[in-house]
């Protein structure tokens, strides 16, 4: 089954084009990798599948579904952007996120909280920039949703808190088969987490597969970037 | 590469080459070499893929083959365990010698020393 289905969609802001007749189709209960270099239009493509913006052409299906609030409720979308109440608790945070979302799971919240080393009792103004990527990514993962959207999960953010998303992905993964799709640089440290990978560049796919056999192929992920990219 | 030791199997992933593959291999050598016993049990799947920080379907797809191969026996709600049939150990480290056979002749092959030469540098060799 597909979770993400895009066919020649268009989206421009003014004379800039975001997204150039993409054409994708993401399969269910995998982690894809969506790749590419700044400005290629991954941030835009998530957008357009939570709603958040409207192409100006073509098809977008989401879990079998145009976007629309109604799917969402099938989705966690975690943005390239996060505002907190500072005066929260971690706890807090979690328990205002169990209040806000329907499907929020408590158990799985504060099991990752546990494994990705934040403490309960901590404020969230007193918490690095790694760890608050941690709280927002719990905040997602918690989620009973079948379709979770990671843009750039680990930008700018210290490596132990790199690893620990890493790990906090893969037990979310381990335990509910959901569909993944993230956006990330750091191909490195992410590339061994991918079913499939999707390489965008200026706002279409320009090469797209099956991570084992791209290995087989044409070797790491991050040869391959480095040599569509350089 | 870095080395990650799970549960006594240590693992060097090559992030060039099909990652369920390098997981095969790496648990045959353990069980050839006898760092794994017969009859022991392996980490689970989610352990494996958690603590190598890879998809759990590589380390499934892994599983599949060693359970297919007769190497592991997987017993409901307790585990992945390796085979108790020592023959099956033993087929496994010849398979595994075949291999290393082959590389050496490949070697030996593009030096342009022939079987005879081999041979006789084999039976000079210092064996341990």
């Amino acid at each position: 089954m597909t979770a993400v289905d895009m066919q020649n969609v268009i989206k421009k802001y003014g004379s800039t084009v975001a997204l150039d007749s993409l054409t994708l189709s993401i399969p269910e209960g995998q982690i894809t990798g969506v790749l590419g270099p700044n400005g290629a239009g991954k941030s835009t493509f998530f957008k357009t599948l939570v709603g958040l913006t409207r192409p100006n052409q073509g098809d977008i299906t989401v879990l079998g579904q145009k976007p629309s609030w109604k799917v969402n409720r099938q989705v966690a979308y975690l943005a390239d952007q996060c505002r907190w109440y500072e005066y929260h608790t971690v706890r807090e945070a979690v328990e205002y996120g169990h209040a806000v979302f329907p499907d929020f799971n408590m158990d799985k919240a504060q099991e990752l909280v546990l494994s990705l080393g934040l403490a309960n009792d901590a404020s969230v103004g007193s918490l690095s920039k790694g760890q608050k990527a941690r709280l927002q990514l719990i905040l997602c993962l918690a989620r009973d949703v079948q379709l979770l959207l990671l843009d750039e999960p680990f930008s700018g953010i210290d490596m132990v808190s790199r690893e620990k998303i890493i790990e906090g992905i893969i037990q979310t993964f381990s335990n509910n088969k959901q569909t993944i799709i993230i956006s990330t640089h750091e191909i490195h440290q992410a590339e061994s987490l991918f079913d499939q990978v999707i390489f965008m560049d200026q706002g279409r796919v320009i090469m797209a597969g099956e991570v084992e056999t791209l290995r087989q192929e044409r070797g790491s992920i991050e040869n391959i970037y480095r040599g569509l990219f350089q | 590469m870095e080395v990650i030791d799970v549960a006594g199997i240590r693992f060097a992933l090559d992030l060039s080459q099909p990652l369920w593959e390098q997981v095969l291999h790496q648990i045959r050598g353990a069980v050839a070499r006898g760092e794994l016993r017969a009859g022991e049990k392996i980490p689970s799947l989610r352990e494996l893929a958690g603590q190598l920080r890879i998809n759990p379907n590589t380390v499934m797809r892994a599983y599949q083959e060693l359970e297919r191969d007769g190497l592991t026996e997987t017993r409901r709600g307790q585990g992945t365990f390796i085979t108790a049939s020592q023959p099956k150990i033993t087929e496994i480290k010849i398979s595994l010698a075949r291999e290393a056979v082959q590389e050496l002749i490949h070697a030996m092959n593009n030096l342009g020393v022939d079987k005879k030469a081999a041979l006789t540098l084999l039976e000079e060799a210092v064996w341990q």
